[in-house]
């Protein structure tokens, strides 16, 4: 019993912590709410050091509801940094709007215990729990500002294209279970691998766990959700839903496609490959013609998303701990570049009249030079410039398919990365090489932790950049020792 | 563990890549005092340039080995280290990074007028990538190089440039990322193929990649992806466009370094990368990339002759002058090469002493169109003999440097056949008629304009700026063994590795689609 809950104790703290935060929010006046972030930056901390103690250990709870291992750890302590960053960026922005309310901070730590339950479990039930308690919390979040049409709309839409999409995984395995008899990922993978289940309705299972991932991930043709999501909801909410929930979704996607489903590549791996290349046209193609930068935003994330299917399809193919690898230091680069490009935009929106239109970009070189600067780091990491994470992310990516034999399937996105890199020039251009109509009017909001979640996120980028053999090395040694590889 | 070669006491070559950044950072804390950070840029480019005569002191250029080494695993997981070293044919080129980039410094002290700071910085960070692709011995630094160059460049384009900056920026950078991207592949796949076996690490490292051995789909891939990445930098006709509207726009500086630097780098990743890791590709493409020369040297100086603007006809005489590297370098022999090699030298000293010419004119009369210039030798006399010494040099009189490198490039385009070397000499004859035609129309005929006689003629500044290159112009061309010594063994030991495969006889057309196809 005791064991049970060592695994979880990450879990017990941020809980915790979001319960405390909605009791004592009520008591106190107005302008003491500001020290609720940090209670939470505080809990993400504990939960990141009780995380570290029990990076070596490695067993599974609650009668195989949950497995603690290398996998788990590496994906708890990505999710606590982007909990952390989401909460500096927020605090400044939701006072400007008067919305600095505790239930913030409990929502957004609900919604990283929902991530990690996903990843740890490995049972579909548990699973499931995990996936609805991220669910629920993202939904309200998204309509935060419940004062503003666009975030209701935002949370609105949300909510129903999301429920769609959780019933779609929810009827997916409860085929697996009829098929199969189990919940347990392993064994269904087994009797799956054995082959005495009634092929149709594996297709079917398949498919419509495939189109449910879709949609928490934002992958064409499930996308449609993503750009109003992103526009309507708060900045800092859009930069924790944008990389979040995704970072949740590939987590189990990668267990989902090698653990349960590894015998079936060939069914899948063509299915996968072709969202994948659908997914990267409409997010490429898409993004170049937004005029609003969370818009933007919204379909390049999507154009990622078609980077990171290329993988999965690769993890189909022999050498698949490799490709899961990449997938995992992907989405670690593009969780610190994603924040911070939206924390620009909170940044920018705080300080003056900014909002979020290109146009209003221009002549910001000028007019911010240190948020320019930094902006223009995230732009190059995510159109994948050296010497930022962005690159190297793609640079193993690209390695991981060509090495699977799918170098075409590389070329493709290498062509897409091509498309890509304009809109997010355009950024740097409208910046640095156009001379605004009128300049922004300054507001002069300084917020000392807003300036520190860029930062973080800024040091991130370069950091994994130039030395990535920490994270690259911890991410494979995850796979190497979970997977079974 | 960091290890380097014993030859001059400290890792010269990490500290001559680096020095331009340090100092580049030290400048930005000098915001708002322009005197102490154009000072500083001068000093670090200078340092820089101290540096590499240094290391060309030291340097044997009696072996063909890389000197210089060293050695630091970046990231072992993926056979990726930080791994640097030159050879004759680097230490050629970065001396000709390191002079330039210290010329363009005082060259432009008054030349923009807005965010000056940042635009020196730009110019220091672009020579740590540029040295940087020159010493990489790792493909992985190589491209992380490559790129580096690539950013501070389109600012230099896009933020200084004239009225079409936007676009030609774009253009430059989407041009030069495609080919890059398709290196990038590339580059992974054949780490990946020249592993020992399926879970060992990907060998990215440049010594071990020279020895592997390919088979011929991969080659004929491979030698394809590089090839295009190299030959959009080069430029090479048909993937030169990019290049009018990137000189056209840039400010003076950027197209000194542009067309002096960083047309080189393709020229050198053939020399480096195409040609001995894929020797059958390169037989068998030969050919096709012969021609494609060709056409470049024919096209590029047709095209110059119908020029208006001034700096566009030296940028598309750059495309017909760079077609001579290549044309030299697929003649597979050793004199080809060096021929090439002695062409990127010689076109990055005149040139870039063209461009600065252009950027001067233009400082006086604020204008580069040719039909609006005549007389200029009158008021500006010294210039008009700078002019006409680099016109000479750059049409290739015996005598200063153009001629080495062309005449010994033509030479093997000659050995390989005397029908194609035939044609690529009379692309000579075209560089005289153009370049002549203008150096009349713009020194010559009447005085446009009396006001004129108002502005002052060349400053010691900028005599300062020219006078080197015109030396060292003098120097190439009338005893050209001091630096052709210097790339001979590398040369050499090239052309020995291509002579085998060039005596095999080269793949059919249909051979190279076959194996495309099998791949």
């Amino acid at each position: 019993m005791q064991h049970d809950l060592l695994a979880i104790i990450p879990e017990l703290m941020l809980i915790a912590t979001a319960l405390v935060i909605l009791l004592i929010d009520p008591l106190l006046p107005p302008d003491g709410r500001r020290g609720l972030g940090y209670l939470g930056v505080f809990a993400c901390a504990m939960a990141g050091l009780s995380t570290w103690f029990l990076r070596n250990e490695e067993f599974t709870a609650f009668n195989d509801a949950i497995s603690l291992d290398r996998y788990t750890i590496y994906f708890k302590a990505l999710f606590l940094v982007i909990a952390v960053i989401a909460m500096l960026l927020s605090e400044k922005h939701l006072e400007l709007h008067r919305r600095l309310l505790g239930d913030y901070y409990s929502l957004i730590l609900l919604a990283t215990v929902g991530m990690m339950v996903m990843t740890e479990s490995i049972d579909i039930m548990t699973f499931f729990v995990g996936l609805e308690l991220m669910a629920l919390a993202s939904y309200i979040l998204a309509g935060f500002f419940r004062y503003d049409e666009l975030s209701v709309e935002a949370s609105l839409k949300y909510f129903l294209t999301g429920a769609f999409a959780s019933t779609f995984v929810l009827f997916g395995l409860a085929l697996l279970y009829g098929i199969t008899g189990y919940t347990n990922y392993q064994q269904i993978g087994e009797t799956i691998a054995a082959g005495n289940v009634p092929g149709s309705t594996l297709v079917i299972a398949i498919i419509l766990v495939i189109a449910g991932f879709g949609f928490k991930v934002g992958a064409v043709p499930f996308h449609n959700w993503a750009p109003d999501v992103y526009q309507g909801s708060p900045t800092p909410v859009a930069a924790f839903l944008s990389v979040g929930p995704k970072a949740a979704g590939f987590a189990v996607l990668i267990k989902f496609m090698t653990v349960i489903l590894g015998s079936e590549s060939g069914t899948w791996v063509g299915l996968i490959i072709a969202i994948a290349i659908v997914t990267m046209l409409v997010g490429a193609t898409m993004a170049l013609v937004q005029r609003d930068l969370k818009r933007m935003l919204a379909y390049s994330s999507i154009a990622h998303v078609g980077y990171l299917l290329l993988a999965i399809s690769a993890s189909g193919e022999e050498v698949a701990a490799f490709a899961s690898a990449s997938i995992m230091f992907y989405l670690a680069a593009y969780a610190l570049m994603n924040l911070g490009a939206f924390g620009v935009l909170v940044y920018l929106s705080n300080n003056s009249s900014f909002g979020n239109r290109l146009d209003d970009l221009a002549g910001l070189g000028k007019q911010f030079p240190w948020a320019a600067g930094i902006l223009t780091v995230f732009m190059l990491s995510l159109a994948g410039i050296p010497p930022t994470a962005g690159f190297f992310a793609k640079f193993y990516l690209f390695a991981a398919v060509v090495d699977a034999g799918l170098a075409w399937l590389a070329m493709v996105g290498a062509l897409f990365s091509l498309v890509s890199a304009f809109y997010y020039l355009r950024v740097i251009v409208y910046m640095y090489m156009r001379q605004p109509e009128q300049e922004l009017e300054r507001s002069g909001e300084r917020s000392f932790d807003l300036n520190l979640g860029l930062g973080l996120a800024a040091v991130g980028v370069l950091l994994l950049g130039l030395y990535p053999s920490p994270v690259l090395d911890a991410a494979q040694d995850a796979l190497l020792m979970v997977l079974g590889f | 563990m960091f290890t380097y070669q014993e030859q001059i006491g400290f890792p010269i070559l990490t500290v001559l890549i680096f020095l331009p950044t340090l100092g580049g950072l030290l400048m930005l804390l000098m915001r708002g005092r322009p005197r102490w950070y154009k000072t500083t840029a001068m000093a670090t480019t200078a340092a820089t340039f101290i540096l590499s005569l240094v290391m060309l002191a030291r340097f044997d250029s009696l072996s063909a080995n890389m000197q210089f080494t060293e050695k630091l695993t970046w990231v072992e997981r993926l056979g990726i280290s930080y791994h640097l070293g030159v050879d004759g044919i680097s230490v050629l080129l970065i001396l000709l990074t390191t002079l330039l980039s210290a010329i363009v410094i005082p060259a432009s002290w008054n030349y923009v007028k807005e965010r000056e700071l940042i635009f020196f910085a730009m110019f220091l960070f672009l020579e740590t990538g540029m040295l940087g692709v020159f010493c990489a011995r790792d493909l992985f630094l190589f491209y992380i190089f490559w790129e580096v160059m690539l950013i501070p460049m389109y600012f230099i384009i896009g933020v200084w440039g004239g009225p079409r900056r936007i676009y030609a920026a774009i253009k430059f950078f989407l041009f030069t990322l495609a080919g890059s991207l398709l290196m990038l592949i590339a580059i992974v796949a054949i780490a990946y193929i020249a592993r020992e076996g399926p879970f060992s690490t990907p060998v990215f490292d440049m010594d071990l990649l020279e020895s592997a051995v390919f088979s011929s789909s991969v080659q004929y891939w491979a030698f394809l992806a590089f090839f295009i990445a190299f030959a959009v930098k080069v430029p090479m006709w048909p993937v030169h466009t990019w290049l009018p509207d990137a000189h056209v726009e840039a400010p003076m500086a950027g197209s000194v370094i542009l067309a002096g630097v960083l047309l080189k780098v393709g020229g050198y990743g053939i020399l480096r990368i195409c040609l001995p890791f894929f020797p059958d590709a390169a037989v068998a493409y030969t050919p096709y990339i012969i021609i494609l020369s060709l056409i470049a040297i024919i096209y590029g100086a047709i095209v110059s002759l119908a020029q208006k603007d001034l700096k566009k006809l030296v940028a598309y005489s750059s495309v017909s002058h760079m077609g001579f590297v290549t044309a030299g370098i697929f003649a597979m022999s050793v004199i080809g090469i060096e021929g090439a090699i002695m062409v990127m030298f010689s076109h990055g000293l005149l040139t870039g002493a063209l461009f600065l010419m252009v950027g001067y004119l233009y400082e006086r009369l604020h204008t580069r169109e040719i039909a609006s210039m005549g007389g200029l030798a009158a008021p500006f006399p010294v210039m008009a003999a700078f002019l006409l010494f680099f016109v000479l040099g750059s049409l290739g009189l015996p005598g200063l440097s153009g001629f080495v490198g062309e005449f010994l490039s033509l030479l093997g385009v000659f050995a390989y056949s005397k029908v194609l070397g035939a044609i690529a000499a009379t692309g000579i004859i075209l560089a005289a008629a153009y370049l002549l035609w203008m150096f009349l129309r713009v020194m010559f005929l009447k005085l446009r304009k009396d006001e004129w006689f108002e502005l002052s003629d060349f400053s010691l500044r900028e005599i300062g700026t020219l006078a080197p290159l015109a030396a060292l112009a003098v120097w190439v061309g009338v005893y050209p063994n001091t630096f052709l010594q210097l790339i001979e063994p590398p040369a050499t030991q090239l052309a020995e590795k291509m002579a085998p495969y060039v005596a095999e006889g080269s793949g059919t057309l249909h051979d190279i689609f076959a194996s495309l196809g099998g791949f």
